[in-house]
């Protein structure tokens, strides 16, 4: 969407991202932290459950994330928000899904205990709470994510990756090197949405960082081969520092270390699915059903980037 | 839960304009003239209907809001901001939301109703070159209109010419695969309605605006609508008596619609666009751009980039400033207020500026239509 100047802007600094209403509320970062983990879960799982796109489910969650930079966990519980999320977003992304289909799938996923927070007329306190979303986020309907921008700059890595074997005679693994990073990217857009990381910086940015970070873990660098030796994403955005690319790259990876101790989620009663993959992937680029989050989320994988 | 008491820091209450006169009414809602108390702006408020709805704000007022947040152009009317009523007891504890548009002072169909108002010819062309240069630019948003008419094309006192009311609007795209879209075909107010969409057409595009400009262009002359059918079959034989016979002779590929073999189209038609038109409008450069916008075939309709390219606007005399001629001319004229020029014609009349109908308002309004065939026919 075009800027317009009667548009809010939803990119905080760190500090600002410290000082929400809830931390005003007497929550401690570190449960905000969980609360802001646990919410895009749940919205992941009930998505996938419903068979809803992507960028449905992504949209939700980011409106989940701004809606709590102006209200506390504290008044608004996060089920009935990221139910809600997803039932705007539904809507707002032209795959709308019926409010008491929504509930059935919620009641399924939470425990009674997390249920509860619905009420006892979770259909009415849902279509309430979307009054407040909706004038909360001010109308502000239009998101967008990095995994079309991921996509795009991978589409071109591999025409640049297709050149260069004609050039210098590269094996075709090159080719499948990028599949495997796209793969991995995505995966990481997914986690990243378990963060602020959408708070912060532009789905652009994140795209750029969670490829970089995809490109490190599977030892595959683009600017190896890069025929202007510059940086492989100065094609694509200008002045991005190492610093903030790795400052990203922390972010997504420094939630699995805080999952430890943290069972017994709502994403762990589910069998967990890979939301869909758009159509204009090749096959072998969709995130296999077990890759890296699983894999990760195993305390002996030590996953950190060596700079 | 109680939200009475939450304080909004992005979404204001709608008391901050002060209600002057209401400029609309239909199934949608009513649409309020109002000022706003601090800056004494003029704006047109449009309530958001909730009634009725299992599932909370309708993804109608959503789409509208997003595209009207997308597009901003001197030709296309401005949303503000968004507003809301606290919840009281009066309202059943439900609170309403506002769109707050920049208020325009007249309607197309308004001023052409209004026997004193009177357009040059250099007039008519900044008139139709303003739409034009609107259509351009939505449908380069990606965004049809879909309900191209008089009463939606809004002109301030000024003579800025807006497009307006986005509510049965919604994006396109090109598919690339080869894969047809599924549009509904339920759109366009019948009167302004493109054959392709008559016959059933789900995989259209622009052309089906670039129709509605046509009717709307003619009007100019003729002061009412062209073709005033009252069902979609009358509207194809106005259609086909005007603009010659539907045949794949001169639209290839039209037998391919379900519905041409079970319309009864008339045959044998010759097209007699400019020499039934003659009598109206004078100017052959004007004859000629609305012979290009009423082609049948929406393949070889004029899109909006030649339609701007076309010698109308560039031959003398040249496109000329509303301004001074609306300068003469005190008070609003909206065709919700125009006075019923026959009886019984108000309640055909539902439509407004700012206003839009529902989903199924374009077919609703045709059942409105005035049944009397004297009613200033045209054709």
């Amino acid at each position: 969407m075009k800027p317009s100047q009667n548009m809010p802007c939803w990119y905080y600094e760190k500090a600002d991202l410290k000082k929400t209403p809830s931390f005003c509320d007497g929550i401690s970062s570190e449960t905000e932290g969980r609360y802001r983990r646990e919410g895009p879960r749940f919205i992941f799982d009930m998505g996938t459950r419903l068979g809803l796109h992507h960028d449905t489910i992504a949209t939700a969650i980011v409106f989940f994330h701004r809606f709590y930079m102006f209200h506390t966990f504290k008044k608004f519980p996060r089920y009935v928000t990221a139910t809600c999320c997803l039932f705007l977003a539904g809507k707002v992304e032209e795959t709308p899904k019926k409010c008491k289909d929504l509930i059935k799938v919620a009641r399924s996923l939470l425990n009674e205990g997390q249920f509860a927070q619905f009420g006892d007329d979770p259909k009415e306190e849902v279509l309430t709470f979307e009054k407040v979303l909706l004038q909360t986020i001010k109308f502000d309907l239009t998101v967008e994510h990095p995994y079309k921008y991921m996509l795009q700059y991978a589409k071109a890595l591999k025409g640049i990756s297709f050149y260069t074997q004609f050039q210098y005679n590269l094996s075709f693994g090159e080719r499948s090197k990028i599949e495997k990073l796209v793969q991995m990217a995505w995966t990481f857009i997914n986690d990243s949405l378990c963060t602020s990381l959408c708070l912060q910086w532009e789905p652009q940015i994140v795209a750029v960082a969670v490829m970089y970070l995809a490109g490190r873990l599977c030892k595959f660098e683009p600017q190896d081969w890069a025929y202007n030796r510059g940086r492989w994403w100065e094609q694509f955005i200008d002045d991005i520092s190492m610093d903030l690319l790795e400052d990203i790259c922390h972010q997504v990876l420094d939630q699995y270390s805080q999952q430890k101790g943290n069972k017994g989620t709502v994403s762990s009663k589910v069998k967990r699915e890979r939301p869909k993959t758009p159509g204009d992937v090749d096959k072998s680029a969709e995130p296999q059903a077990k890759s890296s989050r699983s894999e990760i989320h195993k305390p002996t994988t030590k996953v950190r980037v060596v700079y | 839960m109680a939200t009475s008491n939450l304080d909004f820091p992005f979404c204001h209450d709608v008391g901050k304009y002060e209600r002057i006169t209401k400029i609309g009414q239909g199934t949608f809602g009513e649409v309020f003239k109002a000022r706003d108390r601090k800056t004494g702006r003029l704006v047109a408020l449009k309530k958001v209907i909730m009634e009725n709805e299992k599932e909370g704000f309708p993804i109608t007022a959503l789409r509208e809001i997003k595209i009207l947040q997308l597009l901003k152009h001197e030709n296309v009317v401005d949303l503000i901001e968004i507003c809301r009523t606290k919840p009281t007891q009066f309202n059943r504890s439900k609170g309403s939301i506002y769109l707050v548009f920049e208020f325009c002072a007249h309607d197309l169909a308004g001023l052409l109703s209004n026997a004193n108002v009177k357009f040059t010819l250099g007039e008519i062309k900044k008139t139709m070159l303003q739409l034009l240069e609107g259509l351009f630019y939505i449908h380069r948003n990606k965004i049809l209109h879909r309900d191209m008419k008089a009463a939606n094309v809004l002109i301030t006192k000024n003579g800025v010419l807006k497009l307006a009311d986005f509510g049965l609007a919604r994006a396109f795209s090109f598919t690339k695969s080869g894969q047809a879209n599924r549009y509904t075909n339920r759109v366009v107010t019948l009167w302004y309605r493109p054959p392709e969409l008559l016959l059933g057409d789900r995989d259209y595009g622009p052309p089906i605006d670039l129709w509605g400009a046509g009717c709307i262009m003619t009007e100019m002359w003729t002061r009412s609508p062209i073709m005033q059918g009252h069902t979609e079959q009358q509207q194809l034989t106005l259609i086909s008596q005007l603009c010659g016979s539907i045949a794949p002779q001169v639209w290839p590929g039209v037998e391919k619609y379900d519905l041409f073999q079970k319309m009864d189209l008339p045959k044998g038609q010759k097209r007699k666009v400019k020499e039934r038109l003659k009598a109206y409008v004078r100017d052959q450069y004007a004859l000629d751009l609305i012979d290009k916008l009423l082609t049948l075939d929406p393949k070889h309709r004029i899109d909006s980039d030649e339609a701007l390219n076309h010698d109308f606007f560039w031959t003398e005399p040249l496109p000329c400033d509303l301004m001074n001629m609306l300068s003469q001319h005190k008070t609003s004229m909206f065709e919700y207020l125009a006075p019923p020029r026959k009886p019984n014609h108000a309640q055909g009349s539902s439509a407004q500026a700012h206003a839009r109908h529902g989903p199924h308002g374009a077919v609703a309004h045709q059942q409105q239509q005035p049944t009397d065939p004297s009613y200033d026919r045209i054709f």
